[in-house]
């Protein structure tokens, strides 16, 4: 469906997120400064500015954009889905939604988005110890390429179903 | 099952268990059912007199505009006169709480298997009879061309608890309009990219003697002098033309059931297709979280016996190296 124009600035953008991953998947494990025994993601606590990244925006338009914000023992990804129409919109919404309620099945998913973006992952050090990095990147990037996928296909099985639906009804005046 | 189908399953199977079922075998039987969300069956019988059945049917409850002569539409007690004959009558009052009591003597059946069967369709169908009934008059007005009563005026006919459809009968033509309200937000995006398919489907070739179809989000032109609280639709308007060789014959049936289910119709494949999306989603989940678990070492150890726990840490100490 997508025009080959399109496809290539997919692929900028997906390789511009893996590439970027793989700079910022550099993790290490870092207890808590202020609370003995605790070991927390820092960037989401985010205490001492000294443990702190840059955090880096990348944009392939206005509607869809993915941040990556980096920490010394964790990584948070947030991504905004292209929603041209209410009907992508709805569909997006169902389906993160869906997802984020499955996010103990993901490990690295956030139960909630960071606000402004539809869906967040956070990555600490401990997923990249578990885990092969590249594999996790692998999957992050996987991840973003199915979704747009999927909500092309969910939005193109609504429109089917609906001018089959349509035709039926049509169909029985003649 | 695109289509719906004007006879009840219930109704239709709980008759043909017991007319199939020795009817002699009296057992009690007491049952409710709902329908598209707008009505419920209620079916009786009794140990005492197995041959009758109470068939009850509450509709719903209609808006100021659509006329009721006593808790029914218009014509709906002639026409199930009109259709059931012997094998009817009509207790009067109703039971509590429904509008409308039929007791059926199953004895007065024909005993050939064929047209028993026919007629215990006709009996299941009762819904189309009492609900079509004032929406079958218009269109057999239109049929024969003669002039409806009351020419140029709006009519407003129930089809949802405290909703109703437009008709505007001219002798040649009828306008019908429907506000369409959906609940939920989700419903009412789907169901307004339905509607947009039923312009769009209208358009191809096969289609062109179909009835002609608008969808607009704001009232049609036809709706003026409707009540404020019928122009409120979160689903837009759909408008339908029928013209006399829509109801010609035998069409008149299936044109008058398809136009008074319209709004289950449509919301039916709406809650389909959210069926079939959620399907999809949870495959899309499982091969989701399938390469996840492809990023774990565990997966491949036991394919390859190798341990990548070291690999890993030392990763990690690479990493820390070079910060």
């Amino acid at each position: 469906m997508a025009t080959l124009q399109q496809q290539q600035q997919q692929r900028l953008y997906l390789t511009c997120i893996r590439n970027t991953l793989e700079a910022a998947l550099c993790l290490q494990n870092f207890p808590c400064q202020e609370v003995e025994r605790h070991n927390k993601p820092e960037v989401e606590l985010k205490t001492s500015p000294e443990l702190l990244l840059n955090p880096v925006l990348i944009c392939r338009n206005e509607a869809e954009k993915c941040l990556i914000e980096t920490s010394i023992n964790s990584v948070r990804v947030s991504m905004k889905v292209k929603q041209a129409d209410e009907l992508e919109n709805i569909l997006a919404k169902k389906f993160l939604r869906f997802l984020s309620m499955r996010a103990e099945a993901f490990q690295v998913l956030r139960r909630k988005p960071v606000q402004g973006y539809d869906i967040s992952f956070l990555i600490t050090n401990y997923h990249c110890e578990d885990m092969h990095k590249h594999k996790l990147i692998d999957f992050i990037v996987q991840f973003m390429e199915d979704i747009d996928k999927e909500i092309s296909e969910l939005k193109l099985s609504v429109n089917t179903r609906g001018r089959l639906v349509a035709t039926e009804f049509l169909k029985q005046f003649i | 099952m695109i289509l719906l189908q004007s006879p009840s399953r219930f109704v239709l199977q709980t008759l043909q268990n017991r007319v199939l079922n020795s009817p002699e075998k009296g057992i009690d039987l007491d049952c409710h059912s709902f329908e598209f969300d707008d009505v419920r069956y209620h079916i009786q019988f009794s140990m005492k007199s197995p041959e009758v059945m109470l068939l009850s049917m509450s509709l719903p409850t209609p808006p100021p505009e659509a006329v009721f002569v006593d808790g029914l539409p218009i014509g709906a007690l002639e026409a199930v006169k009109a259709v059931y004959g012997q094998v009817v009558q009509i207790l009067d009052p109703p039971k509590d709480g429904f509008n409308i009591t039929m007791k059926l003597n199953l004895s007065k059946l024909p005993p050939d298997e064929d047209k028993r069967h026919i007629e215990l369709i006709k009996i299941a169908s009762v819904r189309d009879v009492v609900l079509g009934a004032p929406l079958r008059m218009i269109l057999k007005n239109l049929a024969l061309k003669t002039v409806p009563p009351a020419v140029d005026d709006l009519v407003a006919l129930v089809h949802r608890p405290k909703e109703s459809f437009f008709l505007l009968p001219k002798v040649d033509k009828v306008t019908v309009v429907y506000p369409m309200r959906f609940k939920d937000s989700i419903d009412t995006v789907l169901a307004i990219s339905f509607l947009q398919e039923f312009v769009e489907a209208r358009r191809t070739p096969g289609l062109n003697n179909a009835p002609l179809c608008t969808w607009s989000p704001s009232p049609p032109t036809e709706l003026e002098g409707a009540p404020a609280e019928a122009l409120d639709a979160n689903g837009g308007f759909v408008t339908f033309v029928i013209f006399p060789r829509h109801v010609e014959g035998r069409r008149l049936d299936r044109t008058a059931w398809s136009l008074s289910t319209f709004h289950a119709y449509v919301s039916y494949h709406v809650k389909c297709s959210e069926g079939f999306m959620h399907t999809r989603m949870r495959r899309r989940v499982e091969s989701l979280i399938q390469a996840l678990d492809r990023a774990k070492p565990d997966a491949e150890k036991s394919k390859e016996g190798n341990s990548f726990k070291r690999l890993s840490i030392k990763d990690a100490r690479n990493n820390s190296h070079s910060r």
